[in-house]
């Protein structure tokens, strides 16, 4: 056999597990963060007595999740703050590079201490592409359940939308927001970017008593998702996904395709949330690393490469090559 | 049309539209100022910096930043903004701390810096609804101010004056015992 001494570190495999879990657990923090205001709040109020049972229920759950890491909510608890759009994190500002390009069109001015604080996310995306769409967003964790839904109806016998449409769209989105923000002076991108929206709706939910238009617009992509084409916000239409995309162009960390090891199943084209073709080695600059591919691949023929641009189409796997030897 | 000339109308839209003071948002509506919170920049440079991220209001230990939905427009909305009445800004320039664009300035939380660089707005009493003015003792927008004396000052009967250095934080607003409220504050237009 001539596959078997390059099989792939067994670690990349379980890394979708990780990545769940990372989803999840930014997830969870999003909806802890709002929770722990209304503690401090409170607590600066010097008023438990004062507070409603549900208030004091709440007041109660966090004090208990929070005491044995800090003494005083009202000065500690500032350690982070925000959502995934733009953070605050011990101290550290954190932003989005979508959020840093809409103000400079809009405001047609570079403020550095706000471009700095893009810095970390530019710098990972130029090493691990569109990780972000993959690993962090809030809207990811949705999406990909709501994907997980379609299956399930599709089970059911009922029809999900699956079209294609062209993928290029969302650059176009990318620019004309990005004039539409210069020329009405005002950062719009915040307003129609999943996990902009989702990290200030879970706080008006939560601490602010409703949520506002930007649940609406959510629901109707995951609508959209769910009727028209899978995953169609992030493929098509997302400004965010665009600007990462252009970013991690060039990344150096790669999914690749070991074609000895491929048996040309196409299970890898089934997973990919972003409709890519890893099976004729097209990942393209869309990509995000999410390692869903390697994770439900059989004989192990995808695994990350270190280098600046794709393999051209390698042919077809040398394992489906054997299996028609043997048939034969 | 010449394609040369539709070329240069287009080159020429294109540069007025995208100059900042240009903008629809700068030409085509009065500047309407809402009570934003403490050290924000004036109303079109605010919406030109803020990113809608609603860090301000998550930092806010009083909880009075509220958010606009779309009732003002697309551009305003998600953007932070105070009803005094409801809950009113103590002054503890958190949200400048935490705001990453610098649409809120960051504005030490002692009295000199906040009388220079805060201009939230200003109050104003209604003589005609004032306890003090009617002749019925009260003095309670004094006991509320933060800057007593700097801001507010009460005279005869704690008849209340506000003063030059008021910065529009709305503790006064917000603790006026009349119904409506005998003193409110007018939203900064020229800062």
């Amino acid at each position: 056999m001539n596959g078997d001494n390059i099989k792939p570190f067994f670690l990349w495999k379980h890394l979708n597990k990780l990545r769940w879990l990372s989803l999840i657990s930014i997830f969870t923090v999003l909806i802890y963060l709002p929770y722990a205001h209304l503690y401090q709040t409170y607590e600066s109020a010097h008023a438990y007595d004062l507070l409603a049972d549900s208030e004091k229920f709440i007041y109660d759950t966090m004090e208990t999740i929070t005491s044995p890491f800090i003494d005083d909510p009202i000065e500690d608890l500032d350690a982070i703050k925000g959502n995934t759009w733009s953070g605050t994190f011990f101290g550290f500002k954190l932003s989005d590079p979508l959020a840093v390009i809409s103000q400079i069109f809009s405001g047609m001015t570079i403020y550095t201490a706000f471009l700095l604080t893009a810095a970390l996310p530019v710098l990972l995306t130029f090493v691990f592409g569109r990780f972000f769409c993959g690993w962090i967003c809030p809207a990811t964790f949705l999406y990909e359940l709501n994907t997980n839904l379609a299956a399930g109806l599709r089970r059911a016998g009922l029809k999900t939308g699956n079209r294609r449409f062209d993928r290029r769209a969302k650059y176009l989105v990318l620019t004309i927001g990005l004039i539409l923000s210069a020329i009405s002076g005002s950062v719009l991108a915040a307003n129609i970017y999943p996990p902009a929206i989702i990290g200030r709706e879970i706080y008006y939910a939560i601490a602010l008593g409703g949520f506002g238009t930007g649940a609406v617009f959510f629901v109707a992509t995951l609508m959209f998702d769910l009727l028209v084409a899978r995953r169609g916000f992030c493929r098509y239409l997302c400004p965010g996904g665009a600007l990462y995309s252009i970013l991690g162009r060039f990344r150096l960390v790669r999914i690749q395709r070991v074609v000895e090891n491929c048996n040309d199943c196409a299970k890898c084209n089934a997973i990919c949330e972003f409709g890519l073709d890893p099976l004729r080695d097209d990942f393209g600059q869309e990509c995000n690393n999410c390692s869903a591919c390697i994770a439900i691949c059989p004989t192990d023929a995808l695994t990350f490469k270190i280098r600046m641009t794709d393999s051209h189409f390698q042919g077809p796997g040398h394992l489906g090559r054997q299996y028609s030897k043997a048939a034969r | 049309m010449k394609r040369r000339t539709a070329l240069k109308f287009i080159g020429f839209g294109a540069a007025v539209a995208l100059r900042p003071e240009m903008s629809i948002a700068a030409t085509s509506s009065p500047v309407l100022r809402f009570l934003r919170p403490p050290g924000a920049l004036t109303e079109n440079e605010f919406l030109q910096r803020c990113i809608h991220c609603g860090q301000c209001g998550e930092a806010c230990p009083n909880r009075c930043i509220n958010f606009f939905d779309l009732e003002n427009g697309i551009a305003s909305s998600d953007t932070p903004y105070i009803i005094p009445r409801e809950k009113a800004c103590i002054l503890c320039m958190k949200c400048g701390e935490v705001c990453p664009t610098g649409a809120i300035q960051k504005v030490a939380a002692t009295m000199a810096d906040i009388i220079s660089k805060v201009h939230m707005g200003r109050a104003v009493v209604d003589r005609q609804l004032c306890l003090s003015w009617q002749g019925k003792t009260c003095g309670v927008c004094y006991r509320a101010c933060k800057l007593p004396d700097v801001a507010i000052r009460v005279g005869m009967l704690e008849q209340p004056h506000v003063l030059d250095h008021c910065v529009g934080c709305g503790l006064c607003e917000r603790s006026c015992i009349q119904i409506p409220q005998a003193i409110r504050i007018v939203p900064d237009v020229s800062a």
